[in-house]
C-alpha cells in the first residue's frame, strides 16, 4: 500500500518538529473531542462555559478540579516511572484499590496510636500498591511472563477483593449502601481552606519533586533511563538491570497505592466502590501527554482532572455517561500517537519507480 | 452426579464461545505480527451494536451482523493508527480499548437493561436424552456451531492457503515478505479487521445469545482473558478450542455450584477465571512457550527503509 511514498526514519527530529507535531496532535485531539461533544448534543456556547470556565476559572469548580487532580498526579507519576523503564504497568487501578484497602484497613482496625494513624494509613497504602505490583514484577523477572495482562487481571481481582470486603466484614451496618464505616477525624487528611482541597495536594507536589529529582539527578534515574532506551546495551554496559527495574517498578506501584490512600483519607473518608477513576488509562494518558516528565505530569493531571470535573456536569445536564470522559482521553491519546508519526518519519514521494 | 455434569457441560459452550471467537481473532492478528490489545474494546462495541439492532429491528441476525461490523470498524481505527501510522501497538491498543468502552458507555444509555428476544438454542429432542453429552453436543444455539466452523475455517485459512502463508510470513519476517512482493501493511490491516470482526461476533454472542440484554461492562475482562488464551493455544486456532473450553468450564461451574446449593463467597469465586488466566500464563512462562511459538516480529512496526 502507498507504494508511491517512502518513509525515512529521522535520526534527530528537530526540536521545532517534535514540538509542532505534539502541539498539532493535542489540538487535533481536543478539536475532535469538541466535535464529539457537539454530536452528543452539547451546544457550542455552553462548551466554553461548562467545560472551561466552570472547571478552571470559577473558584468552586477550580477547587473541585484540584481535588480530583491530587490522585491523578500520583497515578500519572506511577505510569511515567514504569514506562521510563519499559515496564507495562496497566494495573494501576488495581494498585489504587489495594492502596485504598490498605489505608482503610488501618483506619477500620485502629492500628497504631492516634497521632501516628494518618502516616501509617498512607504508608500502608503505598506498601499495598507496591505489594500488588510485585506479583507481575516477580513473574516477569523470574519467568518472563508478560507483565501487561497479569497486572491488568490483578485489577479485576483487586476490585472483587474490595467488593468482598464491602459486602462482607467491612460493611457499615448503619448504611444501606455497601460502604465501610466513616473514618475518625484523626484518620482524615486536613483541608487547606480552598473547597475540598486537602493536604494530599502537598503530598502530590512533593511526589512530583521527588520523582523529578530521582529521574533527572540520581544514578538510579539515569540507569532507569538507559535501561528503558536499550535494555540489552544497558546490560552489556554492566548496569544493574534487575535491581533498577525492581526499585522503579515498586515505586510505581507505591505511587498508585498512595493515590488510593489519598482518595479514601482525603476525599471519601471511607472505603467505597466508586474511587477507581479509570486510573490505569488516565495515568497512561497523563504520562504520555506529559512526555513522561514529572513536572509535565502536574500540568497534564490538572487538565485531565478538568475533563473529569466537566464530565460530572455533562452527566447532570446533558444525560451523558461517564464514558464521554474516557472517550475524550482516548481521542487525545490516539491523535498524539498519530501526530508522532510526522515527527518520527520523513515522507518522500517516489516518482516513476517504486522502491 | 450425572445430572450435575450433564447440565454443567450443557452450559459450558455459552461461556466458552465468546472466548473462542475472540482468541481466534487475536491469533489471526498476531500471526500477522500485530499485537491487538483492544479485543476488550471490539467485544464491547460488538455486544452493544448487536443488542441495539436486535432491540430496534427484532432481528437477532441483523444484530449479529452489525456487531461483527462494529468490531471490525473499531479494529480498522486501531489498524490505521498502529499499522499505517506506525504508532506503538500497545499504547494504540489501550487507547482503542478506552475508545470502545467510552463509545458504548455514551451510546448504550438508551439500550441498557432492556431485554429482548435473542438467539435460542436448538431443541435437541431425543438426542438430548443421551447421558452426559447429549445437551452439550446437540442442544446449543446456532452461534456455537458457527463459532466452531469459524475456528476450523481460520485454521485452514492460516495454515493451508496462500493468504495464510503470506500472513504468517508478514508476522515472522516482514522484510523478507516485502521483498517477495507481499504487501505487509495491507495484510496486517486485513488481519486486524478480521480480528475485530471475530471479537465483535464474540461480543454479539454475549448480548444476543448469552444474556438477551445489554449492560455496561458486560464483557468484564473477557478480551484480556482471550489475549492470554492466545499464548495458551500457542498461536494455533484449533488449540484455542481447548483453552476456551477450559475457561468456559470454570466459568460455567460457578452458577451450577450455586444452583445445587454450594455455599461459597461470591466475590472470591468470581476471581477464579482471572486467577486461572494468571496461572495459565505462569505455566506458559515455565514451559517457555512464548520464546518458541510466538511470531518473531510480533509487535514491531515495519518500515521498509529499516530493512537489513
Amino acid at each position: 500500500m502507498l507504494d508511491g511514498l517512502t518513509l525515512q526514519r529521522r535520526q534527530h527530529p528537530s526540536r521545532r518538529l517534535t514540538f509542532g507535531s505534539y502541539a498539532g496532535g493535542l489540538a487535533a485531539g481536543l478539536g475532535l473531542s469538541a466535535v464529539l461533544l457537539l454530536i452528543a448534543g452539547v451546544p457550542p456556547d455552553s462548551m466554553v462555559d461548562d467545560l472551561f470556565t466552570q472547571v478552571f476559572v470559577d473558584p468552586g469548580g477550580l477547587a473541585q478540579t484540584v481535588t480530583l487532580a491530587i490522585p491523578l498526579v500520583l497515578v500519572g507519576l506511577s505510569s511515567a516511572i514504569a514506562m521510563r523503564i519499559r515496564f507495562w504497568n496497566i494495573g494501576m487501578e488495581g494498585q489504587l484499590w489495594l492502596g485504598a484497602i490498605g489505608a482503610a484497613g488501618c483506619a477500620i482496625h485502629d492500628i497504631g496510636a492516634a497521632p501516628l494513624r494518618l502516616p501509617l494509613m498512607l504508608l500502608a497504602a503505598a506498601a499495598s500498591g507496591a505489594l500488588w505490583i510485585a506479583i507481575p514484577l516477580v513473574l516477569r523477572l523470574r519467568l518472563r511472563v508478560s507483565e501487561m495482562v497479569v497486572s491488568l487481571l490483578l485489577s479485576s481481582i483487586a476490585f472483587l477483593l474490595l467488593q468482598h470486603l464491602l459486602f462482607g466484614g467491612w460493611r457499615d451496618p448503619a448504611n444501606s449502601f455497601p460502604v465501610s464505616p466513616p473514618f475518625d477525624p484523626v484518620e482524615q487528611l486536613g483541608l487547606l481552606g480552598f473547597g475540598n482541597v486537602h493536604t494530599g495536594l502537598i503530598l502530590a507536589v512533593a511526589a512530583v519533586v521527588f520523582t523529578a529529582i530521582l529521574v533527572d539527578r540520581t544514578r538510579l534515574g539515569f540507569q532507569a533511563t538507559a535501561i528503558g532506551l536499550n535494555p540489552l546495551a544497558a546490560r552489556a554496559a554492566g548496569l544493574p538491570v534487575a535491581a533498577t527495574t525492581i526499585a522503579m517498578v515498586l515505586l510505581s506501584g507505591a505511587l498508585s497505592g498512595l493515590a488510593g490512600g489519598v482518595i479514601v483519607a482525603g476525599t471519601e473518608h471511607r472505603l467505597t466502590q466508586f474511587i477507581g477513576m479509570n486510573a490505569t488509562f488516565s495515568g497512561i494518558v497523563i504520562a504520555f501527554v506529559a512526555r513522561f516528565k514529572p513536572a509535565g505530569v502536574l500540568v497534564a493531571a490538572f487538565a485531565v482532572a478538568g475533563i473529569y470535573n466537566a464530565g460530572n456536569t455533562l452527566k447532570v445536564f446533558y444525560a451523558l455517561s461517564d464514558g464521554i470522559v474516557v472517550l475524550i482521553q482516548s481521542v487525545v491519546l490516539l491523535s498524539l500517537l498519530v501526530a508522532q508519526f510526522f515527527a518520527a518519519y520523513r515522507i518522500d514521494r517516489v516518482r516513476g519507480v517504486t522502491a | 452426579m450425572e445430572a450435575f455434569v450433564t447440565s454443567w457441560l450443557a452450559t459450558l459452550p455459552t461461556f466458552a464461545t465468546p472466548l473462542l471467537l475472540a482468541s481466534v481473532g487475536l491469533i489471526i492478528a498476531e500471526r500477522a505480527g500485530v499485537v491487538s490489545l483492544a479485543a476488550e474494546g471490539y467485544m464491547a462495541v460488538g455486544a452493544l451494536a448487536a443488542a441495539a439492532v436486535t432491540l430496534t429491528t427484532g432481528q437477532p441476525g441483523w444484530g449479529i451482523a452489525l456487531g461483527v461490523l462494529a468490531g471490525a470498524a473499531l479494529a480498522l481505527l486501531f489498524g490505521i493508527v498502529a499499522v499505517v501510522f506506525r504508532a506503538d501497538q500497545i499504547l494504540a491498543g489501550l487507547a482503542t480499548v478506552a475508545a470502545g468502552l467510552g463509545i458504548t458507555g455514551v451510546v448504550g444509555r438508551e439500550y441498557v437493561h432492556q431485554t429482548f428476544e435473542g438467539v435460542a438454542p436448538f431443541d435437541p429432542g431425543m438426542l438430548g436424552t443421551i447421558p452426559w453429552i447429549g445437551p452439550l453436543l446437540f442442544g446449543q444455539d446456532p452461534l456455537v456451531y458457527l463459532a466452531l466452523a469459524v475456528t476450523v475455517a481460520s485454521w485452514w485459512a492460516v495454515f493451508h492457503t496462500r493468504f495464510g502463508l503470506r500472513l504468517r510470513a508478514v508476522g515472522e519476517d516482514p522484510a523478507t515478505a516485502d521483498v517477495a512482493g507481499v504487501d505487509v501493511q495491507l495484510h496486517q490491516l486485513v488481519a486486524v479487521a478480521l480480528c475485530g470482526a471475530l471479537c465483535g461476533l464474540g461480543g454479539a454472542y454475549l448480548s444476543v445469545a448469552g444474556s438477551s440484554v445489554w449492560v455496561e461492562g458486560m464483557v468484564a475482562g473477557r478480551g484480556w482473558i482471550a489475549l492470554s488464551l492466545v499464548i495458551f493455544a500457542r498461536w494455533q486456532p484449533l488449540r484455542a478450542v481447548l483453552g476456551a473450553a477450559l475457561f468456559g468450564g470454570v466459568e460455567a461451574l460457578l452458577p451450577r455450584l450455586q444452583a445445587v446449593g454450594v455455599d461459597m463467597p461470591v466475590y472470591l469465586g468470581a476471581m477464579l477465571p482471572y486467577a486461572l488466566t494468571i496461572a495459565v500464563l505462569i505455566a506458559a512462562g515455565v514451559s517457555r512457550v512464548g520464546a518458541t511459538a510466538e511470531p518473531a516480529s510480533l509487535g514491531l512496526p515495519y518500515i521498509r527503509q529499516d530493512r537489513r
